[in-house]
């Protein structure tokens, strides 16, 4: 061991920012946190089948507030590409544009949530499907609007000179949390929409067990 | 410092021509998932397609968006070994509460 | 980034009440920890010791049933979050950025968030003693008993509140280990020239940040089934698994017990080595096998819950995966073994601790062992044999490790040692109550008794040995107060530590007792495993202060509490709700937005100069 001079004792030991591992290991543990609700939602389908079920999920409207999602998506790395390369133009259109887009898909959500309400009965309380459903989409558009407010938060501090060229990797971070909420959309679009609704009419407690035995895991 | 370590690695980055590909290719595969929902076909086969569409859209997003492709390998780490955790979790949990184990 | 825009100026002084509300130092919110933890050690102890009063006789009217179950519900409860989980935050953020060599954690306020929502999460749970009740739920809460269909007592919210609010804070502090020991470690020192403690630390912190997560759902379910009258939980009405709780809570569960035990495995790796001479026999198994032991430890949940009738395959999955997990345990065992072997040992109270914990957590291990094969577990499951094991685990391995890492690092914490002689005392009188109090309970649980029974009667023959644990149990509490006797009196007038009173290998070793506020004056260059051994020439001074002055630290902050009272409230808003809905309302918005504003005012903080957490901002 010695003491050398001059040591720079802001360099990280991994050369990687701090900010951005901490993002990185905090998606880590949020993929446990919605790991945890996808997976009751799975393990509770078809246990009780009185009420209303996954027949009511609409897949051709969830189809476009995906596709908002996605599109959003691609607004972030846009709006990324634009404070990187210091164009301050493209970064605050290409945010705004996340934030609208965001806002866009809550708004689906509350379609969903209060058709679900007026139509069907659906709320948390009614059976296990509105319990873990709604949970854990709930959780999901809790996310997206911590989201929006973050992103509304950097676009309004770049007006103040707070967010510029030189501390994109602010932005960089927020993109990060924006894409995780993205593809956690991506897994409930897929899993809980397509594949859970899939013949949903009509099909016996046997059928769902028949496909879950079929491919191994439900 | 970090920041020009960043700007060393941005030459092999995607530019926004290629997010837009990216996000054009995310949106056909949403297509196609919607389309797959309409047809009448086994359920296992179906989940198995909807599966791999979605994982591949999940990839897209994490590989290029996410930069986690041309970013450093810890990253991915962090990552990718709480998700194999919790899907492994998730599977058994699945196979237990429908009996597969008895 | 000079503009001002918080209401609250920040604080510069670190003197008086104030200088520890707003500390950000790694080291003082290390002792806030352990005087925390300390102080609940003392409260969980006096709970047990009530348990064992009435214990001690058959019959026996001390307390009645539902008070004996808010006891081992609290004592439970109290021992796993509000005293090994904080004690082994206190040496995390005490010892390990002086062990890698670092000034500070890599986010110095969301520690000191970390800390206020453990202590005012730990306070809210307590405070329901005031209000309703203690919890009498079981400190594994298992629903659906703990639903409100069963359980109408708010006593049961005060228990998932704080247990939520304390779970947001390990989380946090989690993070912030994982990214400390990762990014902040000195030039040199490479992962594989770590002390153990920094490694374990590392370890249990991904071990936190992925395993909580199942928790804080598990909980979130449950208090939305509580509050909004949601079906997760529901078994009767709605067709509810009553199995998911259990699932879910030993997700997070069997890696919470590594959480528990790794920090005690790290300290006694480095505390034999320090007193046997030689280094730690094996470095690179010991640091595999706990990364092993973290890895398996998520894949053997369901062995708590064998009796359940999981069905044959998952029954003997998980009892090969519960046996595959003792293997590296043994590994350390036998490293920890060999390291002593040929050493030249010296007996100082530090090592007699880690003597006790290796051969008392060795028991605790092998009567693990037994469970994981499924006929005896069936036979044991809920009888006193549990208790015993896992009181040999927790209390023989994670509390004789912590005390072993006290008598180590209270030299290098306070700048005095302690006494060596009350040390043996103690150490003798806890090892001597400990298996009186709990060898017995393997064979009441042989013998039949069940846990959590408040009482038992004449002719069930279990008086003998119960009198005899209850005594064990107070030859522990005074072992304990000669404990406090020790740190009180040494922290006064014991013999001066210096620098490195152990002769020890490691970076803490070589500075000052008690460290600086900056730890280091000059950020050491680490060429070997033992640093101060291999090249003691360089480590008798530490490097005089550069021409430049104090290196700059952090400035203390509001925020961190402000933000903790925040969330804080609004739990307490939502309790306040079920009794008066638009009070309870009012509190939830208004203290909503104390948290919002106190984010917002810790984000734009102004920072004089330039301080870990902010310098990528500024280049």
């Amino acid at each position: 061991m010695q003491y050398l001079s001059g040591i720079d004792d802001h360099r990280t030991s991994t050369g990687l920012d701090n900010r951005k591992m901490l993002m990185w290991a905090f998606l880590g543990s949020d993929v446990m946190f919605f790991g945890t609700l996808i997976g009751t939602h799975l393990i509770y389908r078809n246990r009780n089948l009185s009420g209303p079920q996954e027949e009511i999920l609409s897949i051709p409207i969830t189809t476009i507030s995906t596709f908002v999602l996605l599109m959003s998506s691609l607004a972030m790395v846009l709006a990324l590409a634009g404070i990187q390369r210091g164009n301050m133009g493209q970064f605050r259109f290409w945010t705004a544009i996340v934030c609208i887009f965001g806002s866009i898909f809550i708004g689906f959500q509350m379609f969903e949530f209060t058709e679900f309400a007026a139509h069907y009965g659906l709320t948390p309380r009614t059976n296990l499907f509105g319990s873990t459903f709604l949970v854990m989409t709930g959780f999901h558009g809790t996310h997206v609007a911590v989201g929006i407010l973050w992103l509304w938060s950097i676009l309004f501090a770049s007006y103040k000179g707070k967010i510029h060229q030189g501390n994109s990797l602010q932005v960089e971070i927020a993109g990060l949390y924006w894409h995780f909420v993205d593809i956690v959309w991506i897994v409930i679009f897929g899993v809980v929409y397509l594949i859970g609704a899939y013949g949903a009419e009509g099909r016996a407690l046997e059928d769902a067990h028949h496909a879950a035995r079929a491919v191994g895991i439900g | 410092m970090t920041t020009e370590h960043a700007h060393v690695e941005e030459h092999n980055h995607p530019g926004p021509r290629q997010y837009v590909i990216i996000g054009a290719i995310l949106a056909v595969i949403t297509l196609i998932e919607f389309g797959v929902f309409y047809l009448s076909i086994d359920p296992a086969l179906m989940t198995w397609i909807i599966l791999i569409l979605s994982s591949s859209k999940f990839l897209l997003v994490v590989g290029y968006f996410m930069h986690l492709k041309f970013d450093d390998v810890r990253f991915s780490g962090l990552f990718f070994a709480p998700f194999l955790i919790m899907v492994s979790i998730a599977v058994v949990l699945m196979a237990l509460f429908f009996n597969l184990t008895r | 980034m000079a503009a001002n825009i918080g209401i609250l100026k920040r604080p510069v002084s670190t003197d008086g009440v104030w200088g520890w509300i707003t500390t950000v130092d790694h080291k003082r919110i290390g002792i806030l920890y352990g005087v925390s933890a300390f102080i609940f050690f003392l409260v969980g102890g006096i709970e047990a010791l009530l348990m064992r009063v009435q214990l001690a006789q058959p019959d026996s009217t001390f307390v009645d049933a539902g008070t004996f179950n808010a006891l081992f519900t609290m004592h439970g409860t109290t021992m796993v979050f509000m005293v090994v989980m904080p004690a082994g935050a206190a040496f995390f953020n005490f010892l390990v950025p002086l062990m890698i060599g670092a000034r500070d954690v890599a986010f110095p306020r969301l520690n000191a968030l970390s800390y206020w929502l453990f202590i005012f999460g730990a306070i809210l749970m307590n405070f329901s003693f005031f209000k309703a009740a203690f919890p009498d739920v079981g400190w594994f809460g298992y629903a659906p008993l703990t639903t409100s269909e069963y359980t109408l007592s708010s006593s049961t919210d005060y228990w998932v509140l704080g247990l939520q609010i304390m779970g947001v804070g390990t989380t946090a502090a989690g993070f912030n280990f994982v990214i400390t020991i990762l990014n902040m470690r000195a030039p040199g020192m490479t992962l594989m020239r770590m002390p153990l403690f920094p490694w374990m630390t590392l370890i249990v912190s991904f071990l936190i940040i992925f395993a909580f997560p199942p928790l804080t759902i598990a909980l979130t379910l449950l208090l939305f089934d509580r509050f909004f009258g949601t079906n997760f939980f529901d078994t009767a009405g709605a067709g509810a698994d009553p199995l998911l709780w259990q699932h879910l809570f030993w997700i997070f569960g069997h890696p919470e017990v590594y959480i528990l035990i790794l920090p005690a495995m790290g300290i006694v790796s480095d505390v034999l080595p320090t007193f046997s001479r030689k280094p730690l026999f094996g470095y690179t198994t010991v640091v595999f096998a706990g990364a092993v032991i973290a890895f398996l430890g998520f894949g053997v949940w369901a062995h708590h819950m064998f009796t359940t009738g999981l069905g044959a395959w998952a029954t003997a999955a998980f009892a090969g995966a519960t046996m595959a997990i003792g293997v590296p345990t043994g590994v350390k065992v036998f490293n920890w073994l060999a390291t002593l072997w040929g050493g030249s040992i010296q007996f100082k109270t530090p090592l007699l601790f880690a003597l006790g914990f290796i051969s008392m957590f060795m028991l605790g291990g092998l009567s693990g062992v037994m469970h994981a094969a499924v006929p005896v577990d069936t036979q044991q499951q809920d009888t006193y044999f549990i208790v015993a094991h896992f009181h040999y685990v927790l209390f023989g391995g994670s509390i004789f490790g912590l005390t072993a890492g006290i008598y180590y690092w209270f030299p290098k914490m306070t700048g005095r040692m302690l006494s060596e002689r009350i040390g043996k005392w103690h150490f003798w009188l806890m090892f001597i109550g400990f298996n009186a109090t709990f060898m017995p309970m393997h064979i009441l649980g042989v013998l039949g008794m069940p846990r959590r029974v408040y009482t038992y009667s004449v002719d069930q023959n279990w008086a003998g040995l119960n009198l005899f644990v209850s005594v064990g149990a107070f030859i522990i509490a005074v072992s304990i107060l000669l404990l406090i006797i020790n740190i009180v009196r040494s922290a006064r007038k014991g013999e001066a530590a210096g620098m490195n009173p152990w002769a020890g290998a490691t970076l803490e070793w070589a500075i000052p007792s008690p460290p600086p506020h900056y730890n280091f004056a000059v950020i050491p260059t680490v060429r070997s495993q033992h640093p101060l051994w291999d090249e003691e020439a360089n480590a008798v001074e530490p490097p005089p202060l550069p021409a430049h002055g104090e290196p700059h630290m952090p400035d203390p902050s509001y925020w961190p509490i402000v933000v903790a009272f925040g969330i804080t409230m609004v739990a307490g808003g939502l309790l306040i709700w079920q009794a008066n809905t638009w009070l309870g309302l009012f509190v939830i918005a208004v203290s909503g937005f104390i948290g919002m504003r106190g984010i917002y005012g810790w984000v734009f903080e102004p920072v004089a100069e330039e301080s870990a957490e902010r310098v990528h901002a500024h280049h």
